[in-house]
């Protein structure tokens, strides 16, 4: 995406963030969500599993992100921010798209 | 399968058809277009989870399939550990089914996918296809996903899925004709699906790729901006906040306006129906029965069926355009704090028009803790039913100055509220210890809603009230009737003196009046000595601290079958005459006095009865739903206990601080 600063895309070459250190528009792809059994199998049927394509859309409580790319760009969840900072994102490099 | 008749004339074969799909892909509307009107909603035995059954007559060319259509309830996997997955599974293995209907493993799965979010939506045909079932997969939505440039090649979807596939709209009624034609040529398909997550997960991107048009991939599909925009405001701290006061403000005040239409043709209804029955039946047991006891017992019922009906029409109009979603977002940040979650939302909201529908709807809250302490609360919002018992009391306190009266009204409201957080928050932190688990909720796209749907919900939701709580009412106010009718009382002495005297004066006017006194001297004697008449005075001691005398009492007591019966109760009592809708009665009841001389609503009394009243469970009915959606009667009795002691000792506070502060 566009709107990554040069900061973050050193980062996301090497570490996975929470969802919840992006910035409004920034995407990425989920690595882990670090929450428990029964949350994590929810979220993940829910269209969040390891490897989804994923945009920020709002940051705050909640945090609504786009399932997108492969997905249709159809589906927008809405996660409580505790929820949020659970799921483990890697940064697109801005040149990835 | 016996579907593939050779036969070319019209054979009727019964079997299941199972509608599966994730939530908020159109199912229900899709159901509704195929099963019409005829469906009706079913539990599951054991559970809180239910279904809509319809028994349709599927025509095709050759056939006339007699089909019973069952639309389960909306989930996102088999295989998740929430009742609502377990349900689905269960009868795709044939061994659960709606009460009514025989569990067998359903002829035909019909799985609804959503076309614009086609590739999650493939997880949950992926598990089905698992259980080898005849399937046919309808793409939802179709008409939605080209606006937003998704094209979907259906032959190479049925290809690759190994069974039909039909590109509909439920919304339109496109391709729902050819939908039920696939139908009867359901079959099981040929191919397989991965059993394992990753690996269904991957198939599911494979096929996605497989049968996604390569032109939208360059430039992805066109954004959505105004749901962007839309989802910003809905959910933002103070805009968020502003929208939901003002749409709640509206629904509000939709609900209390015109409602106010049927509400008044059924009370007139049933009072020319009460009249009518009265001039037929001769005078006696039966008459006394079904005039105070039948008809208004239920006439006291029925008339709120305008309030809830319409509740839950603008309900699920909102919750067709995808708001509903956002606004339990906004609720969420505020419930929290005390221990419960945006899924408490609806259920609150609806427990202002009557609790019973409201603890029905939290079965949607995922969390056990959640639900049971959203199930407590509910009953604290100030249902419909104690909006006459406010009336009464602020008309009391504040005669003549309608703005007062107002704001003890929005008190009242405020009250609930404040009582149910605080009941919240204790609860969590005590017999319900723990936190409100964090929200996850799809956040469904902006749309116009379907009134069918609405409408046929709202038609369900009225029955199941008028079946629930009407024939749990009618039973009560028939024992209620009894008890304040029997054991008869013979004319008082001061009575038969009265007619007396009325009987040697000429004016008319007067005798009249004189004949009044005598009959109502002689209700109030017989009111004080039935059953429900000693019940009171028995029970007077325990209300004395509270400011209540013996009839008041007795207002209290009947109460607790159901609230709205205190005004009427009163009425009898000190009027002796139940007509409550003429002025002059209501300022019968409002003047009336005790045995000794004093009035019965003194300032005192009346702030306490109104704090009794919007704290105190007096709902018989909603005890009953309460034992039933919580898994048993210890919950129903905590919820009874709890809210009788906060009643008991706001109501005794405000009475002792009155009459402490010198007023009467």
């Amino acid at each position: 995406m566009m709107h990554t600063d040069t900061q973050t895309d050193i980062e996301a070459n090497t570490k996975a963030v929470p969802l919840t250190k992006l910035t409004r528009g920034q995407s990425g792809r989920i690595l882990c969500t670090e929450s428990d059994a029964d949350d994590s199998s929810m979220l993940r049927a829910m269209g969040l599993r390891p490897d989804a394509s994923i945009q920020l859309c709002r940051l705050g409580e909640p945090c609504i992100v786009s399932l997108m790319g492969a997905c249709g760009g159809g589906c927008r969840i809405g996660l409580a921010k505790d929820i949020a900072s659970r799921v483990m994102v890697q940064l697109d490099d801005s040149s990835a798209h | 399968m016996s579907t593939s008749s050779t036969e070319s004339h019209i054979v009727p074969i019964q079997r299941t058809i199972a509608v599966l799909g994730n939530p908020n892909v159109g199912k229900t509307t899709l159901f509704n277009r195929i099963a019409g009107i005829r469906a009706k909603t079913s539990n599951f035995p054991g559970t809180t989870q239910e279904a809509r059954v319809a028994h349709v007559k599927l025509k095709t060319k050759r056939e006339e399939i007699e089909s019973v259509l069952i639309d389960l309830p909306g989930i996102y996997s088999l295989h998740l550990d929430l009742s609502e997955s377990k349900v689905c599974a269960q009868v795709l293995d044939g061994t659960s089914a709606p009460a009514g209907e025989q569990a067998q493993v359903p002829g035909t799965l019909l799985v609804v996918i959503d076309a614009t979010n086609l590739m999650r939506n493939l997880a949950i045909v992926g598990e089905s296809l698992a259980k080898r079932l005849p399937t046919v997969v309808a793409v939802n939505m179709i008409d939605a996903a080209q606006r937003r440039g998704i094209h979907i090649d259906p032959n190479k979807l049925a290809e690759c899925l190994g069974c039909p596939v039909v590109l509909c709209s439920a919304r339109t009624g496109e391709g729902v004709d050819e939908l039920i034609a696939k139908l009867a040529q359901a079959k099981v398909s040929d191919r397989s699906a991965p059993t394992d997550q990753a690996g269904i997960e991957r198939w599911a991107e494979d096929v996605y790729a497989a049968v996604s048009m390569p032109s939208d991939e360059h430039g992805g599909f066109r954004d959505d901006t105004l749901t962007d925009r839309l989802d910003r405001a809905f959910t933002h701290p103070i805009l968020g906040v502003l929208s939901f006061v003002a749409i709640m403000t509206g629904l509000f005040w939709m609900i209390f306006k015109l409602a106010a239409i049927p509400m008044d043709w059924i009370d007139l209804w049933f009072g020319s129906v009460g009249g009518w029955v009265g001039s037929h039946i001769p005078q006696g047991a039966i008459h006394d029965l079904m005039v105070d006891g039948v008809i208004a017992g239920v006439g006291g019922t029925v008339i709120f069926l305008p309030q809830i009906c319409l509740l839950f029409f603008l309900l699920a109009l909102l919750e067709g355009t995808g708001y509903l979603a956002r606004a339990a977002f906004v609720i969420d940040r505020a419930l929290r704090p005390f221990g419960m979650s945006g899924h408490a939302f609806v259920p609150l909201l609806s427990s202002h028009a009557c609790a019973i529908p409201g603890i029905m709807a939290a079965r949607a809250i995922p969390d056990k803790r959640d639900r049971l302490a959203t199930i407590l609360v509910a009953p604290f919002m100030s249902c419909t039913a104690r909006i006459p018992v406010y009336v009464l009391l602020t008309t009391i306190l504040f005669p003549e100055r309608p703005l007062f009266q107002a704001y003890a009204f929005t008190m009242c409201y405020a009250l609930g509220i404040a009582a149910g957080l605080f009941t919240s928050l204790l609860f969590r932190r005590t017999i319900l210890r723990g936190k409100s688990r964090p929200m996850a909720l799809e956040l469904p796209s902006y749309r116009i809603p379907d009134l069918k749907s609405a409408f046929l919900l709202t038609l369900d939701r009225g029955m199941i009230f008028l079946k629930k709580a009407g024939t749990m009412i009618l039973a009560i106010s028939i024992v209620l009737w009894w008890l304040g009718a029997y054991p008869h009382s013979a004319p008082t002495d001061a009575a038969d003196d009265l007619r007396a005297q009325a009987e040697s004066i000429v004016d008319a006017d007067e005798s009249e009046s004189l004949y009044s006194q005598a009959d109502s001297l002689d209700m109030r004697n017989s009111a004080a000595n039935s059953f429900l008449g000693r019940l009171g005075t028995a029970f007077q001691p325990i209300f004395a601290p509270l400011g209540y005398d013996r009839q008041l009492t007795v207002g209290v007591l009947a109460s607790f079958a159901a609230r709205e019966v205190f005004v009427s109760t009163m009425a009898v009592q000190v009027a002796g005459s139940d007509d409550v809708d003429d002025d002059s009665v209501l300022d019968s009841i409002a003047y009336a006095t005790n045995d000794d001389g004093s009035r019965i609503f003194t300032y005192g009394t009346s702030w306490s009865l109104l704090f009794f009243y919007v704290l105190a469970s007096l709902c018989l009915p909603t005890l009953v739903v309460t034992a039933k959606e919580a898994g048993g009667w210890k919950w129903a009795m905590l919820q009874l206990g709890w809210m009788s002691l906060l009643a008991y000792v706001s109501a005794f506070a405000a009475y002792q601080i009155i009459i402490m502060a010198g007023g009467t």
